[in-house]
């Protein structure tokens, strides 16, 4: 059973009289324990499709399951849940809370998950440590470099231990060594058993996934799985 | 979660300096105003309660219907037997305690020393009716002998240097005589919240043996005192009012059926009767007059309490506009707390509290101001309240849910446009924001329908009192200086002060009246029935001199003459108000009789002599009144009125005081400035002008913090835009320009609205007063161009600022 099925996902803007066109005639299936990579040129839709899977954004035609349920069916609540319970999400710009410190950054989706503080304190160290961040905790967003505040970003999106991490350009934003970190964190992580999709421009750090599909103009043009 | 939502909100808090100062201060300033109005409204809804009994105490007063108005008049002024018999015929009474307000100062003599003292009468049953705790002496019964006095602690230490002054004597001056008075007890001073204020009491029994008294014992129809009457527990005497009926009519029994013949009464029930008023509600009932304390309105009290909201709801609203115009700001961190698991109810939860925990740390700062500025409330308010972190348990319950209730209210708007942003729109930089939107630009406009309205009612108030302080009123009331003659037998002085004060080179004119003239200086009223109608005019007694030193208007016949012995036995002068009563005109008044006015067989009646013009006797907001001038024989003058030349009063101040210490051995010289006694007639409008004044420039005061802060937001999101107008060629002006317009037009508008509501709400205050003032445009130009400018003058400031800006720095940073 996959983990993601989609099936003729379609997804367009209205502008006046216009449609324009996102994505056409998606039908992909993503397993778990898959580690994806989509590309394409600018505008070809791979941060929708992203968005979609990540449950932020709803197509206009086109049925989504997730491990076998219909998403766009499920009520709200519910959908949150899965949401909540189900993925984390690592952006381009990081997206870190500025007004909180490196330690309470990774700390937020563990309280709106109510974890006990206990619990919370051992994955945070964990986190931490194996990240190499223990001496910065206690600094601010601004008072990191780039990587670092991605490696933060991956923390925080992993911290609650999600079966789905979705990263939008993670490296995009990154000079080329702080970038392979991230895609080494990633290549751990994956190894670890988390499914990964990621969007990226890189033809390079598209090889450490298991799988590439490409998009263009909205309709997936090649999908391949390469030997890691 | 809390320590989570906490530190971001005190980051955010502290990395916004400025805008957090414009929130505390506009808060602070809004809950300090708001605490010292509660304190104010609990302070006078407190009165009276510190008699543990007080629900059992009730103050009696007459009810008296009118044929012509449907509301009965009630007061307080009872015969003196009524006490006793409702003791004796009411099983529910079960203590009564008469009592007689004090009569201006006694002159009293302590080891040999001239003073004076306000003297009060009460039965001794007082100290069981009430609670006021006796601290030395006879605890049991105090005023046992008609010669005992009771002091207050205070009074106590004035005139003996000590606590317990128990067993020493106080001389009280009676007619030519001084007669001492044995202190029996000291009581505790009386609390400030007390309807009854006194310094000494003497005993009631001692009144009725004096010679006025021995007139009033035992008889009904002669009322002077107040009565009040504890009842057992569980009585329900005080709704029971037939049994109050019946017991009027036992001692007025043929009352009912004369007023109907006489047509004074046609409708139901009987036409007086007694009520019972409960000790707790005495001081905030203004129809009840009850001799002692002033009364508080409490329509007074809830307007101040509204317009003190009022200044709050105005601070609020910055903290509303002020969060939503910095939202763009907030938006980033909502969007990622969303992706991360946030619901919508935690971030409503996070930024409610933060708006509360702003209004919490302002209602700190905000005690901390009430402390600071409650001598200066006071004083503006007349009242006499304290802060007593102790006592006032309730206070800080009614502050502390206000606090609450402000930070929700504040909080609540932003909260909710903040908590439904769209994630994905966020975090793709979708989301457009603007400075504001219909609903923030409403409330800024409030904000200045508020500030102007108080702002302009302030004008009107000052513009009416000016014109009531400064209008003529009949009478030459500048440079006249009145001599206090109480206690003094002017029978024999008053002659030769007049002379002595008339050989004072520069004095125009003395004249002797029995009173003075001014708020707080008593009047005398008199009624008569003369055979078809109840009548009723102001006495006053003066000397042929008064109408000259006065300088009144003689409008027909003559002023008295000293020559005609008839002019001290009855002789009046009337004013036209008097006439308009009798439906008489000038001519035919002169020789008229008023027949039934003091009629008795060894009395003449009164005939007129002459008709005064009209002047304002009372304060000119209140159309003159029917009054009467005489000089009976009975009466003596009280005060000397002496007119001096205008210019420096300082020497003939001394020389008067000199020509008083020569005739009046030992009493002490005492004046007053009549203008400035007349001016005390509007002390509570002068009071009003202050107390909405003070909202008026508070709350403009919060409203243009607010719209700094608005004017700094949007400049600085439109630094980029004001950097691309510059680079194609704006100048200055046109860069002020196209930011303060919007602002403009918001002042603009909020005045408008001001205007209509304000003009009807003072027409209404204004229809109050006889002599009134025209509301032109002109004073609401002087308060829209003020608001308007200050308000010009706030925006400026950041404007100037971004269009003086370099342009490519603004437009590089973006």
């Amino acid at each position: 059973m996959p983990m993601i099925q989609l099936s003729n996902i379609e997804r367009y803007y209205t502008t006046g009289l216009q449609k324009t066109w996102v994505l056409r005639q998606i039908n992909l299936n993503i397993n778990a324990g898959e580690f994806v990579t989509i590309m394409g040129p600018s505008g070809a839709g791979k941060s929708t499709l992203l968005n979609i899977i990540g449950m932020l954004d709803q197509p206009n035609n086109g049925e989504f399951l997730f491990l076998d349920e219909p998403v766009f069916q499920m009520k709200e609540r519910h959908r949150n849940e899965l949401h909540k319970q189900y993925m984390g999400f690592v952006f381009q710009a990081y997206h870190l809370i500025d007004d909180l410190t490196v330690y309470e950054n990774i700390e937020t989706p563990l309280l709106y998950r109510k974890i006990k503080k206990n619990e919370r304190q051992s994955i945070i160290a964990e986190l931490l440590d194996r990240f190499n961040m223990v001496a910065k905790k206690d600094l601010f967003p601004s008072q990191l470099s780039g990587g670092q505040q991605q490696i933060v970003g991956v923390a925080r999106a992993i911290a609650a231990k999600p079966k789905l991490l979705l990263a939008d350009e993670p490296t995009g934003n990154l000079h080329s060594t702080q970038g392979e970190v991230i895609m080494d964190l990633f290549k751990q992580l994956h190894a670890e058993g988390m499914t990964i999709i990621q969007v990226t421009h890189s033809e390079k750090y598209a090889t450490y996934g298991s799988r590439i599909i490409f998009l263009e103009d909205g309709f997936v043009r090649n999908d391949e799985r390469i030997g890691s | 979660m809390w320590v989570n939502y906490l530190k971001a909100a005190m980051r955010n808090l502290a990395k916004q300096k400025l805008l957090t100062l414009i929130n505390i201060s506009g808060l602070s300033i809004g809950l300090a105003c708001s605490a010292l109005f509660i304190l104010y409204a609990l302070n006078e809804f407190n009165y009276d309660r510190f008699h543990p009994d007080v629900n059992r105490i009730f103050e009696v007063y007459r009810n008296t219907g009118k044929i012509d108005d449907p509301d009965r008049s009630m007061d307080t002024y009872l015969p003196m037997p009524l006490g006793p018999a409702m003791k004796t015929d009411l099983v529910d009474v079960e203590e009564m305690v008469r009592m007689r307000g004090a009569w201006g100062d006694e002159f009293i003599r302590v080891d040999g020393k001239v003073g004076k003292m306000p003297l009060n009468f009460a039965d001794p049953s007082f100290f069981r009716v009430f609670n006021f705790p006796i601290l030395y002496g006879n605890q049991q019964h105090p005023l046992q002998d008609h010669n005992d006095l009771v002091l207050t602690r205070t009074t106590a230490v004035r005139l003996f240097g000590q606590e317990n002054a128990v067993g020493r004597t106080v001389e009280i001056r009676n007619g030519e005589e001084y007669v001492p008075f044995k202190v029996t007890a000291i009581f505790a001073d009386i609390p400030a919240q007390s309807s009854i204020q006194l310094d000494a009491l003497a005993n009631y029994e001692l009144l009725s043996e004096t010679a006025a008294g021995e007139r009033y014992q035992n008889h009904w129809n002669r009322s002077s005192f107040q009565t009040f009457v504890k009842l057992v527990p569980g009585s329900n005497l005080a709704q029971d009012q037939p049994r109050l009926d019946a017991f009027r009519q036992k001692y007025y029994p043929g009352e009912e059926a004369e007023r109907r013949s006489r047509g004074l009464w046609d409708r139901e029930g009987i036409p007086v009767t007694y009520g019972l008023m409960p000790m707790a509600q005495i001081h905030t009932n203004p129809e009840f007059f009850n001799g002692f304390a002033s009364p508080a309105n409490p329509e007074t009290i809830w307007l101040l309490i509204a317009i003190s909201l009022g200044v709050l709801i105005v601070a609020c609203i910055n903290f509303t506009t002020l969060a939503i115009g910095r939202s763009s700001g907030r938006a980033r961190e909502v969007g990622i707390r969303k992706i991360i698991g946030s619901k919508k109810r935690h971030l409503m939860f996070q930024f409610i509290g933060e708006s509360v925990l702003l209004s919490l740390a302002s209602a700190l700062i905000a005690i901390l101001l009430v402390n600071y500025l409650l001598p200066a409330f006071n004083e503006l308010a007349n009242t006499n309240i304290d802060f007593n972190f102790n006592r006032q348990l309730l206070f800080f319950l009614v502050i502390g849910g206000l606090t609450f209730i402000t930070g929700v209210l504040a909080g609540i708007y932003p909260a909710m446009v903040l908590s439904s942003f769209e994630p994905l729109k966020i975090v793709q930089g979708k989301l457009r924001f603007s400075s504001g939107n219909t609903f923030t630009r409403s409330l800024v406009v409030f904000q200045f329908v508020l500030s102007t309205a108080l702002i302009c009612a302030t004008l009107i108030i000052l513009k009416q009192l000016n014109y009531l302080k400064s209008s003529y009123p009949g009478f030459n009331k500048e440079n006249v200086v009145i001599v206090n003659a109480d206690g003094v037998d002017t029978r024999t002085i008053g002659p030769r002060f007049k002379q002595n004060v008339l050989a004072i080179k520069g004095i125009e004119g003395v004249s002797g009246s029995e009173l003075s003239l001014g708020e707080g200086t008593g009047w005398s009223r008199s009624g008569w029935n003369d055979g078809t109608e109840e009548r009723s005019a102001y006495e006053y007694f003066v000397d042929p001199d008064f109408l000259k030193v006065m300088g009144i208007e003689l409008v027909t016949g003559r002023n008295f003459n000293p020559e005609i012995a008839a002019d001290t036995i009855n002789s009046v002068v009337v004013n036209e108000a008097f006439l308009r009563a009798f439906n008489w005109t000038p001519e035919e008044a002169i020789g008229k009789e008023l027949k039934g006015y003091y009629e008795s067989a060894e009395r003449v009646l009164p005939r007129v002599i002459g008709v005064v013009k009209d002047f304002h006797y009372r304060p000119m907001s209140e159309e003159v009144s029917p009054q009467l001038f005489h000089q009976f024989p009975d009466y003596l003058p009280h005060k000397y009125f002496i007119r001096l030349p205008s210019g420096d009063p300082a020497p003939y101040l001394t020389a008067i005081g000199k020509a008083w210490d020569e005739v009046a051995n030992n009493i002490p010289y005492n004046y007053a400035f009549l203008d400035e006694n007349l001016d005390r007639f509007y002390q509570s409008e002068a009071r009003w002008s202050k107390i909405i004044g003070w909202a008026g420039g508070i709350s403009i005061f919060i409203a243009c913090l607010g719209l700094f802060g608005l004017s700094l937001l949007s400049s600085m999101s439109r630094r980029k835009e004001l950097g691309v107008r510059k680079v194609l060629g704006a100048d200055v002006f046109a860069l002020i320009y196209v930011q303060i317009r919007n602002y403009f037009v918001l002042v603009a508008l909020g005045i408008l609205i001001a205007v209509p509501i304000t003009w009807y709400i003072m027409h209404g205050w204004l229809q109050h007063f006889a002599n009134r003032i025209q509301v032109g445009p002109g004073i609401f130009f002087i308060g829209a161009a003020g608001s308007l400018l200050l308000a010009f003058v706030t925006v400026l400031f950041n404007s100037l600022k971004e269009a003086t800006h370099s342009p490519i720095e603004a437009i590089q940073n973006q």
